[in-house]
């Protein structure tokens, strides 16, 4: 007993992580949409019944909440935490860190948090748009009709592509590809496209160590061109995806 | 009476001496219930998307509110508002320039002013005694703005609301000043409030809504707002040349940072909210606070007029719980 579930409502996907004593005893991850069908009950309430027959969980002593859809939907008994203490508490309990920048690359929302003495310290968060999100990565692999495994692997010699609209950069890539430029370089440009949006928030927190987490965490060129233009050690931890959810465990 | 629409603060005492009411296009553009839809009804004459909301705003409002005149301020405020101007002349909407001397020179100042006064045929005699009179007004407004933060009775954005209303003083002095002494006198009878968290908002006048009462749900409160209470000039003056060079927003950064910064001192601020506007030049002065500025910067920017977005929410949120963090921490 004494586990507690964590609950990260986010734009893509509901993420749950269960910590008990010895450490996580469930990971699990839904469709966010296919979360609100199966698991709302009534009165916008999370049917707990529902939620634990999809995530898995059970024998937890509470749960706790964050992310954008933790207002919409009511679960009985849930405290809820701001998305941003909850990444820094799943980040430091994840990598055993105190003192990083966190950068939290998800769908929509890139969110860089520095973390001092294991708190956090302070932080940015992008503007209203997605170009240069995860949400950016997947439109161009989806046009290219390429894995994002294999857009992961694309680093060297990246072509010089705008970053100021995630629309716009679908139709840039059917261009590029029409001028016959290969492949490998148009999709190390969209990844070296999400660093150069990056840099100015990393600017404000300059740390020796950065810690990724979110999805575009497992990107691994992504990685790779943070650490040259920051001179930082990137760090991606086990579960970076799950780190909110984490976090919430640890609140 | 005759309205003259006015694209932000300007000497108002001109407008009144004349026997004109002032009308600040962006007080009854925002608190328009079609506010909405003037945003999208200059959209569809043509206005860019990427241009000022404010200024798509007043455009409509003034349009549709029937104002045939407008003191525009084309330099020390926006520069939209250069073509803004040419736009209502189209619209057979008459526009007179005043200019806030970039230099803060007072020699230029008092030609600005010459130049007002001389087209709505006053002199200074007749101006002056509507700056004794204003800042009869404007005395009960740097009150309220006492109450806000040290008697604590005066909320964010009850503040925020009557001291942005100061650039025209809701067109009727008379009667907004009875609503200023009704509210004093109601106001000094509350209990004081008690936020963990004290909070200031720089930068324009938010076209969002609800950013002051949400942060009280999160346990802070704003107690200072930087550019309504420039509005109703705290720093006083001994002449109209004086009163308009001391106040801080249409001129360079350095008084405003002055300004700033001593207010974070006296009114014991935790953390600043500095309101950017999407599109306005003013966005760069971000960097500026935040280097400047000692205390933790959270900066939102808002486009339309409607309620707090989710994202926006979220960061207040964090923000507020972040510095609750830090002064859990070093107690």
């Amino acid at each position: 007993m004494n586990a507690t579930l964590g609950v990260d409502a986010g734009s893509r996907d509901v993420k749950f992580a269960m910590i008990g004593p010895d450490g996580v005893i469930l990971k699990h991850t839904i469709d966010t949409v296919q979360f609100y069908i199966k698991c709302r009950g009534d009165n916008r309430r999370v049917d707990l019944k529902k939620l634990e027959a999809e995530s898995g969980a059970c024998g937890y002593e509470r749960i706790v909440a964050t992310g954008y859809g933790r207002n919409n939907v009511e679960i009985d008994n849930c405290s809820v935490i701001p998305e941003i203490m909850a990444h820094a508490k799943g980040a430091v309990y994840q990598t055993g860190l105190a003192d990083f920048t966190l950068v939290d690359l998800g769908g929509q929302d890139t969110k860089v948090i520095s973390v001092k003495n294991g708190t956090v310290d302070d932080f940015v968060m992008n503007d209203k748009c997605a170009a240069g999100s995860g949400r950016y990565l997947e439109n161009i692999a989806n046009t290219l009709g390429v894995s994002m495994d294999r857009l992961s692997e694309c680093e060297d010699d990246p072509l010089v592509m705008s970053n100021t609209c995630a629309i716009f950069g679908e139709s840039e890539v059917v261009g590029l590809v029409s001028d016959g430029e290969p492949l490998e370089r148009i999709l190390a440009g969209a990844n070296r496209t999400v660093v150069m949006r990056l840099l100015p928030m990393l600017g404000k927190f300059r740390n020796d160590t950065i810690v990724t987490t979110g999805g575009v965490a497992k990107n691994r060129a992504i990685r790779a061109m943070m650490a040259r233009e920051t001179g930082a050690r990137v760090i991606a931890p086990e579960a970076p995806q799950l780190n909110g959810a984490i976090g919430c465990c640890m609140s | 009476m005759k309205r003259v629409g006015i694209t932000t603060t300007i000497p108002s005492e001109i407008i009144f001496a004349a026997g004109f009411v002032p009308v600040d296009l962006n007080n009854i553009f925002v608190t328009d219930l079609k506010r909405s839809s003037y945003i999208q009804d200059a959209e569809v004459a043509g206005f860019p998307r990427t241009i000022c909301g404010w200024i798509k705003g007043m455009y409509s409002a003034c349009l549709d509110h029937g104002i045939g005149r407008v003191v525009a301020v084309t330099q020390g405020d926006c520069s939209n508002t250069h073509v803004l101007m040419e736009i209502f002349r189209m619209r057979d909407v008459e526009t007179i320039p005043f200019n806030f001397p970039f230099g803060r020179d007072s020699e230029m100042m008092a030609r600005s002013l010459k130049l007002l006064m001389d087209y709505f045929a006053v002199d200074e005699f007749q101006t002056e005694k509507w700056r004794v009179k204003l800042n009869r007004i404007r005395a009960k407004l740097h009150e309220i703005d006492r109450m806000t933060w040290e008697d604590d009775k005066v909320t964010g954005e009850e503040n925020h609301l009557l001291l942005v209303s100061s650039s025209d003083f809701e067109s009727d002095p008379a009667r907004f000043e009875s609503k200023l002494d009704r509210f004093i006198k109601e106001a000094a009878s509350r209990e004081p409030m008690d936020h963990p968290v004290r909070l200031g908002q720089i930068g324009i006048p938010p076209i969002v809504e609800g950013l002051h009462s949400f942060t009280e749900s999160f346990g802070a409160r704003v107690v200072y707002n930087e550019v309504p209470r420039q509005f109703a000039m705290p720093s006083g003056g001994e002449t109209l040349v004086e009163q308009y060079l001391l106040y801080t927003y249409p001129y360079d950064v350095g008084p405003r940072l002055d300004d700033i910064a001593e207010q974070i001192r006296l009114r014991k601020i935790d953390g600043i909210v500095h309101y950017v506007q999407s599109f306005c030049h003013r966005q760069m002065e971000d960097l500026i606070f935040r280097e400047r500025l000692g205390v933790p910067i959270l900066t939102i920017e808002g486009d339309t007029p409607r309620e707090l977005d989710a994202r926006t929410k979220i960061r207040i949120e964090s923000f507020i719980r972040m510095i609750l963090d830090r002064k859990e921490a070093v107690l």
